[in-house]
């Protein structure tokens, strides 16, 4: 028979008046040798009260640690060293010295009435008690559990799971996720790998369907979600003990803008293995036009550009347009607005007449002409100039599926355009419940570029704000990462309902939004080791340390080695490559033969249009297209974006 | 039952009190001139003992005392005493840390029973707490009283310490060593024992006159004397003896860093003076601060006292407080 043996107390609780106990502070001692550490969770057994059973019962997680001796000043170990050093360690007898601990309570039983923690024994935190610590009994057990597996609580020899609650993680309750942390070694990218992979495992069946949407900036970060990566046995019993399976995402469609031939694309998963599934993102004046508020700065944000832009968009784009000057215009592509632009100017020019146009200021025009030619040369490859597009499934979004956009390559205006466009098509889609999911996490890396404390308000700001705020009633959450916390801004971060901190830099520490840490916890932070995550959630009334697995997925880095990225194909080449993966029985000479001395243009729309209908016979349907100017796709009738909120000019 | 016989004598009509008298506590050396015989040298001489190899015992127990005491009531003038004698045995291995190895303690009550009325005498007798008398004679005069009362806590700790002083020995291990706060003399087992050291903080007693005594009370740091055996008084056996100095006295006080050690005569005793005296100067650190004693105090019998203070009844320790008259509850 086992014998159940009483736990044996590793402290006790001492107060002084000095350093007394408070309903959310204790201080207790240890043996010299303890596995208590920073961040450890400890129980506190109170004393019986007569014989009404068990005494209080407090938890707390270790704070800050203190040792010394009962040396009065250092000046009396120098005498009784006779001032050498060596000499000190060879006194007959060890000082009496003390390991003294200072705890932030993380819960009391009973929680009223609230109480000082009471002078008693001090247990380590068994895995029971940890879930009850972090509250996670309420919503890990029971009918409809939300608890999503984020990484094992390890101290004083115990590996507990530590989940969070979906509720809170991804709405309605509170939602968003922030993680800082320097290069490298805080892991970020890799922990929000990992726990998008725990959400799709985990999110509770009620809460319906989510997918995810990752932007990829860096390199080749999130090219190889779908590929297998190394784990160690470590990492799978880690996995197992989360009720995880370790596999790389099922389902990931990559979407990548094209490079400036509008034939090979702009990503790093070019290996011929890879390539077949990424679509090319492209996007024509109607979807440029829908935002393009993005492409002008603060300082350019007036009434009369606005105006003009949407005049542009309701009586210009895709309807016959007169100009005034006899000419007559059907806008369909940044050619033909140029054409439209040209005639203006022209018109006025020859006429002699006066600097307005139809209540617009010719420098207004001219102000928007640039902007907009500026995006068609600047971001040749997202933005065709003419011919149809090609975006993301609105609409027919798939349940646990990631949806990776990489804009890593695109030049930083291509990137707002993609960034306000596909979060205010996700917000647009999730207020009318049509996207295909009823969540969708948003995942955007290097926060403080896009959402920078300070500089110029920006569009793109100015909607992660607005999701940040807002999101969560739709469940539309965002996923944020950023080396340095401080430089986001204070609304985004401050809305995070979760964050985490992997290594974090002492300067970073340093600053005044860190205060509230001790200074054993910093060092922590500080020294933190791969794979170690500090974790704030609302259920958590105090920061806790977790240790995550290596997501299963491989890294961007061994990724471009395994699939090397090839390098650009010549222009033929790279057509008979799109060809042939929408029909295989394609050769390419065939391919090679019909497009020989055709303009470049020509075969790009040609080749656009095949993608679009995606017919049997690809090549018949391509040896056509070539024959005809190919329009762009009849543009829906333009939905409404509703418009942001404005941006509040209260001080925050 | 700590201090419930307060409750109980009080209620017999005794006028409660709480008194804590300025005493100095500490094992008293005799306090006048007695004479020794000197077994090394023809005369007292003085010796370095920065040659000798220091004894390295592999395990040592020192042994200390503590007496806590205060007034707790009165019956006429005559005051109750409430006492409490401890005492501990810190043995020390190999890993040169502290631990406790065995400890007695025990709680009196002190006061002339005839002199108390009748109840309070009767709850003092009924209600299980050890009482020790005075002196009659010194029973009337309520300062005299009090001084023969700290005397009897004074005899009670040192009986303690000399009951668990012998029961330790009976236990030494081969190379295990006792060290004992004071003398050796007044006890049959240690002053017979091979491995117990006294070790003597206070000079009261007087061994040497004239230019002996300016050598002994005169002795660098680092030096011990030659080895005497003092007269014996009273119910004191023979032992062997030597001042020893652990830290320069000058600039500061002839009895500053002078310690007299005991060990028992025999002739080992002579033949390992040195190397006992090079083993307990090296025991000067850690040193024993903030102790005001430091000096003299080794560092292993401070720490067995702050052990003993540490577990002491809290209420007999010195109010915080001032001395205000009561109010209220
Ligand atoms: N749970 C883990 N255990 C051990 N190593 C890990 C773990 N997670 C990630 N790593 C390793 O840590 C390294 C850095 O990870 P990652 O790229 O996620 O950091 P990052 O914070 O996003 O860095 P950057 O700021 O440069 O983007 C990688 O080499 C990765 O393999
Ligand atoms: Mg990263």
């Amino acid at each position: 028979m086992i014998q159940h043996r009483e736990p044996t107390p590793i402290g006790r609780v001492v107060a002084t008046e000095l350093k007394p106990a408070t309903p959310h502070q204790f201080h207790f001692w240890t043996a010299n040798e303890t596995t208590i550490g920073i961040g450890a969770i400890v129980k506190v057994e109170g004393p019986r009260v007569g014989d009404q059973g068990p005494g209080r019962i407090v938890f707390g997680v270790v704070t800050d640690g203190f040792a010394y001796s009962d040396l009065a000043t250092p000046l009396h170990d120098v005498v009784g060293a006779e001032g050498d050093p060596a000499k000190a360690a060879e006194s007959p007898t060890v000082r009496q010295e003390i390991r003294l601990w200072t705890a932030a309570v993380l819960r009391q039983h009973p929680e009223e009435p609230l109480q000082p923690v009471p002078l008693g024994a001090v247990y380590v935190a068994s895995d029971a008690d940890v879930a009850q610590a972090l509250r996670m009994d309420a919503y890990v057990a029971g009918a409809q559990p939300t608890g999503i597996p984020v990484g094992l609580y390890t101290a004083a020899g115990l590996e507990a799971p530590v989940y969070l609650d979906a509720d809170f993680l991804l709405g309605p309750e509170a939602a968003h996720l922030n993680i800082s942390g320097v290069s490298g070694l805080a892991t970020k990218t890799s922990a929000v790998e990992f726990l998008l992979a725990s959400i799709f495992q985990h999110f509770p069946a009620h809460k319906g369907r989510i997918a995810a949407l990752c932007f990829n900036v860096k390199g080749p970060d999130l090219c190889f979600l779908d590929r297998p990566g190394p784990l160690d046995d470590a990492d799978r019993r880690r996995y197992e003990r989360l009720g995880l399976t370790p596999q790389p995402f099922a389902r990931v469609r990559y979407y990548a803008p094209c490079k400036a031939d509008g034939v090979n694309l702009n990503t790093l998963r070019t290996h011929p293995d890879l390539v077949g599934d990424v679509e090319p993102l492209v996007w024509g004046l109607a979807e440029v036009l829908d935002f393009a508020e993005v492409l002008l700065n603060r300082d350019d944000i007036d009434a009369k550009a606005d105006a003009f832009i949407d005049f542009l968009s309701d009586r210009v784009l895709n309807k016959e347009f007169d100009d005034g000057f006899g000419g007559s215009h059907r806008v369909q592509s940044f050619a033909d607005l140029d054409g439209l632009f040209r005639a203006i100017f022209d018109g006025l020019e020859l006429s002699g007449r006066s600097d307005m146009w139809r209540t617009h200021h010719i420098a207004t025009i001219r102000k928007v002409r640039n902007r907009l030619s500026n995006i068609s040369t600047r971001c040749k490859g997202l933005v065709t100039d003419d011919g149809p597009s090609n975006d993301l499934p609105w609409g027919r979004f798939e349940d646990r599926t990631v949806y990776v956009v990489d804009v890593a390559n695109v030049d930083p205006l291509g990137q707002d355009l993609v960034f306000a466009r596909a979060v205010s098509k996700l917000r647009e889609h999730l207020e009318r419940r049509d996207l295909g999911v009823e969540a969708v996490v948003v995942f955007v890396d290097e926060l403080n570029k896009y959402a920078p404390g300070d500089g110029p308000e920006t569009y793109v700001r100015k909607m992660l704000l607005d999701i940040s705020e807002r999101g969560r009633y739709l469940g539309l959450v965002l996923f944020g990462a950023e080396q340095f916390r401080s430089q986001v801004h204070r609304r985004v971060v401050g809305n995070a309902g979760t964050t985490l901190f992997g290594r974090m830099d002492a300067d970073e520490l340093a600053t005044p939004g860190y205060h509230v840490l001790s200074p054993a916890i910093k060092i922590k932070l500080a020294t933190l080791p791969i794979g170690e995550l500090m974790l704030r959630h609302p259920h958590f009334t105090q920061p806790i340390f977790v240790r995550f697995p290596r997501p299963a997925v491989l890294r961007g880095r061994d990724g471009v080695e395994r699939f090397p990225p090839s390098a650009d194909l010549p222009f033929e080449e790279a057509v008979v490559r799109q060809l042939v993966r929408l029909d295989r029985r394609i050769r390419p000479n065939q391919v090679k033969d019909l497009i020989a001395e055709r303009r470049p243009d020509d075969v790009r729309r040609a080749l656009a249009a095949v993608r679009r209908t995606r017919p049997d016979d690809a090549l018949a349907c391509f040896r056509r297209m070539l024959g005809v100017r190919v329009a762009p796709a009849a543009a829906p009738a333009r939905e409404a974006v509703p418009p942001l909120n404005p941006i509040s000019e209260e001080p925050y | 039952m700590a201090g419930s016989w307060v409750d109980a004598i009080l209620a017999a009509g005794a006028v409660p009190a709480s008194y804590v008298p300025d005493a100095s506590a500490g094992r008293t050396d005799l306090e006048e001139f007695t004479g020794a015989d000197l077994v090394e040298d023809a005369e007292l001489r003085t010796r370095s003992v920065a040659d000798a190899r220091p004894l390295s015992p592999g395990a040592v127990g020192f042994l200390d005392g503590i007496e806590q005491w205060r007034v707790v009531g009165y019956g006429g003038v005559t005051p109750i005493v409430r006492g409490y004698v401890a005492a501990a045995v810190r043995r020390r291995g190999p890993d040169r840390r502290l631990r406790t190895g065995s400890e007695l303690s025990r709680e009196l009550a002190v006061t002339r029973l005839a002199s108390l009325a009748a109840p309070v005498r009767r709850a003092l007798e009924t209600c299980g707490v050890d009482v020790v008398e005075f002196a009659a004679e010194d029973a009337g005069q309520p300062a005299r009283a009090i001084q023969a009362a700290r005397r009897e806590l004074e005899r009670a700790r040192l009986a303690l310490e000399r009951a668990l002083a012998e029961r330790c020995l009976a236990g030494l291990g081969p190379d295990e060593w006792l060290v004992v706060d004071g003398v050796l003399s007044d006890s049959v087992a240690l002053s017979a024992h091979p491995r117990a050291v006294g070790v003597i903080k206070s000079h009261g007693a007087q061994y040497f006159e004239g230019a002996e005594l300016e050598r002994a009370l005169t002795l660098p740091a680092g030096h011990r004397t030659s080895v005497f055996e003092p007269r014996s008084r009273g119910a004191r056996r023979a032992i062997y003896s030597w001042y020893l100095r652990f830290w320069p006295w000058e600039g500061n006080d002839l009895l500053y860093g002078l310690v007299r050690v005991e060990a028992r005569a025999h002739p080992d005793t002579l033949a390992r003076a040195s190397a006992l005296s090079a083993w307990l100067e090296r025991e000067r650190s850690p040193l024993s601060t903030p102790d005001a004693r430091w000096d003299r105090l080794l560092y292993p019998i401070h720490d067995v006292e702050t052990y003993l203070r540490s577990r002491a009844p809290r209420d007999l320790l010195s109010p915080p407080g001032s001395r205000l008259p009561r109010t209220g509850s």
